[in-house]
């Protein structure tokens, strides 16, 4: 009997979460979330040294730092780029190694090959990204004008989620970038740092059809002002409830899912001898 | 109905035709599936394997159509032309990751692959990593993810491509014995005399057509157009040449060495007059008679024009 | 003779100077990717803002009331900027699967057994990417000072502002050249063309980020220079003569945009061979 979608993506997902976490590719994500604790790291140092702020201006709280960085560095940068790469990969970097052809000549749906490697990449990612979090937040913090580390780990912990929801959101929409074309990787960033900017910055609904509508209504830090743009943001922010952001983010996890397997069900794969 | 049945089927790719109207039927036991590079057999393997969908017309592997249908990979496996594998993963991790998406436990799946690499004698390496096989192992190991699950249709693209002449006759006794133990093996390859090695039932394609389908032998004695080339290494070559003009169906003879080469258009009688020859003695000793051209490379040679 | 050998003959005809056959892989490159359709569009979309800025230029020209729109020094500055987002499309498309397209092949062992020096290899290989770079810079840049010039019908504001055709000459080669170099040293680096893409694109807009944590740290722009982006701006601030837009001073940008064309020059000298030596 024919393994149900859930076992066989369960499967695909042992098969695939070390050959995820090996790859050339955990460099890269090493690289992209030791960042901020570097950052950090590096922030503590200069405070220490007294290099970091002048004297004729107040010293930013540490809070505020961290909030920065969190929609600066994770919600703008390092939550949708980590969505492109390893999303558009997913179906991809087995087309691109050859490999595809050993899973679709399995007895298993195609689309648990989809939805056991999207599962690998929100372990992998989650594993490494959430840490990295921590440790800003406990780095940071205390800096400058240094708020109670337990008075804000609430919101550490609201990042936390909101950070994974953001993970599992961009995933899924790009599992599906990735299924359906054939330069994924243009389109995703094409996405991620063009249209998304640029929609939230339009008035009425076109915001909606973006993943970050609905993530940066769960983000209990202030906007940044960095410069006329944030200002903009500022300006034309419509923030949903949290309700709404939070059906929506599932909507959007479940809809671009659906669509990668979809996809990879109808699509034939001919993989360059 | 045969193990994979093909009505009408057709395949293209924008503007360039990959398989064009075939029908066919392969039987049960080992068939050879031959053709130029670029003929069509691995556009044929890909719509058997489920790969591909046909463009045109259907395709039915062991009675049931094979698109969309997962089912099927139970009783099929597939060893791919591409020498592409999860480099880290050692052979036994490979195969045992492998069948476990048949459904099987871990305790099972264990099993299964060991018994597989045992099958193609690599269970001396098993535990090392992929990336450290040589290209014979690589193609064995590939061969054991196709049969570990011990289906009964095995599909194999160009198995002894790389392969050294020992191990390529290592493999090719493994085929035929898989073959006996009564799977149906479909195997393809560009390399005339290790299918002939192998398997007299052939499967020729050419441009996306299907040139031939058969036993050798028959489809050789079909080419009626093409006379047969009789090697006979003689004694008295000239008397035999003198002998041979007589005859109405030899068509052309020349001398070569000790021999003399005839070209007849009706073997079968031929055959019978040179065996009383031999028998008789009248016109000295026969040493050898062969036939160059009653194999796969002139079937080949004739069907497939450039 | 009366029979003439039809066998194998040596070319006798002439020969291309040595050291330019670089322009055969650039000419192969640039026909690859204008054979694309993909590649077409994004090339069409990025000469938009040229059309946006011509007509806003024959109406400041031509209707009195859109006077306040003219045209002005600043403007072909603000067009070279906002030309930035294709910059970056157009550097990922074209520029990721350069060399590392060529290393998933095993081409450059076939590249480099020709007539051909690694200098050469990587000279032409860059002159693609520079081509199109260019050709979404400074061609349409010049020609909105032609398109100024023709719709103004004088050429006052030419004269006005000479340092137009230096500034965005140099600006636009400088910025072609260090991207280029950047992209290619990346590319020299993996088998992957999405790899590449990623992690330049990863590079890119993690500078501009841990920027402006840094600035919101140290409330002022003195450490722009550790995004790539900010140190061309920067320069090119200076070039267009506006007010620069961070505090560092220029001298730091353009040493950081040195070392970054020098770091990538080493890269690709350790990268680009026909062989792996394994001492």
């Amino acid at each position: 009997m024919q393994p149900s979608l859930w076992s066989s993506a369960v499967r695909i997902f042992d098969l695939s979460l070390g050959q995820m976490l090996w790859s050339r590719r955990s460099v890269f994500l090493g690289l992209v979330v030791g960042g901020p604790v570097v950052l950090a790291v590096a922030l503590r140092l200069a405070e220490a040294s007294g290099l970091l702020f002048t004297l004729d201006r107040p010293r930013p709280a540490g809070a505020m730092l961290y909030g920065m960085m969190i929609w600066l560095i994770y919600v703008r940068f390092i939550v949708p780029v980590l969505g492109v790469f390893y999303g558009t990969s997913l179906i991809a970097d087995e087309i691109e190694d050859r490999t595809l052809t050993y899973l679709f000549t399995r007895p298993i749906q195609r689309a648990a090959v989809i939805v056991g490697k999207y599962l690998a990449y929100l372990v992998c990612t989650g594993l490494l990204l959430l840490p990295s979090v921590v440790i800003v937040f406990f780095l940071v913090v205390p800096l400058g004008r240094g708020a109670a580390i337990a008075g804000l780990f609430p919101a550490l912990l609201t990042d936390l989620g909101m950070l994974g929801l953001g993970l599992a959101a961009y995933g899924a929409v790009f599992a599906f970038v990735g299924a359906r074309l054939k330069r994924p990787l243009l389109v995703g960033l094409l996405f991620a740092l063009g249209w998304e900017p640029a929609a939230l910055l339009a008035p009425g609904y076109l915001k909606r059809l973006t993943v970050a509508y609905y993530l940066q209504a769960l983000i209990a830090h202030e906007m940044p002002q960095d410069g006329l743009r944030g200002a903009f943001l500022q300006a034309f922010r419509e923030v949903p409830s949290l309700g709404t952001s939070l059906v929506g983010l599932a909507v959007i996890v479940g809809v671009g899912l659906w669509l990668a397997g979809r996809t990879v069900e109808r699509r034939e794969y001919v993989l360059e001898q | 109905m045969g193990i994979v049945d093909a009505h009408h089927l057709s395949k293209w790719y924008g503007q360039v035709i990959g398989l064009n109207d075939v029908t066919l039927s392969v039987p049960p036991g080992i068939t050879g599936l031959l053709g130029p590079n670029g003929a069509g057999k691995s556009t044929f393997m890909k719509l058997m394997t489920g790969q591909l969908k046909p463009s045109q017309g259907a395709i039915t592997v062991l009675g049931e159509p094979i698109w969309g249908n997962p089912a099927l990979y139970f009783r099929i496996g597939f060893c791919p032309e591409q020498d592409a594998f999860y480099e880290r993963m050692t052979g036994l991790e490979w195969v045992t990751a492998l069948v476990r998406l048949n459904g099987v436990d871990e305790a099972e799946a264990d099993r299964l692959a060991r018994g597989a690499l045992d099958l193609v004698e690599l269970t001396a390496v098993g535990d090392k990593k992929i990336g450290a096989y040589s290209k014979g192992m690589r193609q064995r190991v590939k061969m054991a993810q196709a049969l570990v699950h011990d289906p009964e249709l095995v599909v194999l693209d160009e198995p002894l491509s790389g392969m050294d002449p020992l191990v390529r006759r290592k493999t090719i006794r493994m085929i035929k014995e898989w073959g006996r133990q009564g799977k149906s093996i479909i195997v393809s390859s560009h390399i005339l005399h290790e299918i002939e090695a192998m398997t007299a039932n052939i499967l020729l394609i050419s441009q996306g057509r299907i040139l031939a389908e058969g036993d050798v032998h028959q489809i050789r004695e079909l080419i009626d157009e093409h006379p047969h080339t009789v090697h006979i290494r003689a004694e008295r070559t000239r008397a035999l040449a003198r002998e041979f003009l007589a005859y109405d169906d030899v068509l052309s003879l020349k001398f070569e060495d000790d021999a003399v080469v005839v070209e007849t258009g009706r073997p079968d009688v031929f055959y019978a007059r040179l065996t009383e020859l031999a028998a008789s003695g009248e016109l000295g000793v026969i040493h050898e008679v062969t036939s160059p051209d009653d194999n796969l490379q002139a079937v080949f040679r004739y069907l497939v024009k450039p | 003779m009366p029979i003439h050998d039809q066998g194998y003959r040596r070319y006798t005809g002439t020969r291309m100077p040595r050291g330019r056959t670089w322009a055969v892989i650039t000419t192969a490159g640039l026909r690859t990717l204008l054979a694309q359709r993909q590649f077409l569009a994004l090339l069409l979309l990025s000469w938009l803002p040229f059309v946006v800025r011509a007509v806003q230029i024959y109406a400041a020209a031509n209707l009195p009331q859109m006077a306040f729109i003219a045209p002005t020094a600043e403007t072909f500055r603000q067009f070279l900027d906002q030309q930035d987002v294709f910059v970056f499309f157009v550097t990922v498309y074209v520029g990721a699967g350069l060399i590392a397209n060529d290393r998933r092949g095993n081409a450059l062992q076939i590249y480099l057994s020709k007539p051909l020096s690694r200098a050469e290899y990587v000279f032409g290989k860059m002159a693609i990417l520079m081509a199109f770079l260019l050709l979404v810079t400074w061609v349409p840049g010049m020609l909105l000072l032609f398109v100024q010039v023709s719709f103004a019908g004088s050429f006052d504001f030419l004269l006005d502002n000479l340092h137009l055709f230096p500034a965005i000459t140099l600006f636009s080669f400088v910025q072609a050249a260090a991207v280029s170099a950047a992209m290619l040293a990346l590319s020299s680096l993996s088998n992957s063309s999405r790899f590449v893409g990623i992690i330049y694109a990863g590079l890119m807009f993690f500078s501009f980020a841990l920027f402006g944590v840094l600035r919101a740290a140290t409330g002022g722009s003195s450490l722009s220079w550790v995004a790539f982006g900010n140190n061309l701006a920067q320069i090119g601030d200076v070039m267009f003569r506006v007010p620069p837009r961070f505090s560092t001073p220029w001298g730091v940008s353009l040493a950081v945009i040195v070392a970054l064309m020098a770091v990538s020059a080493f890269i690709l000298e350790r990268r680009v061979r026909g062989v792996e030596v394994i001492a």
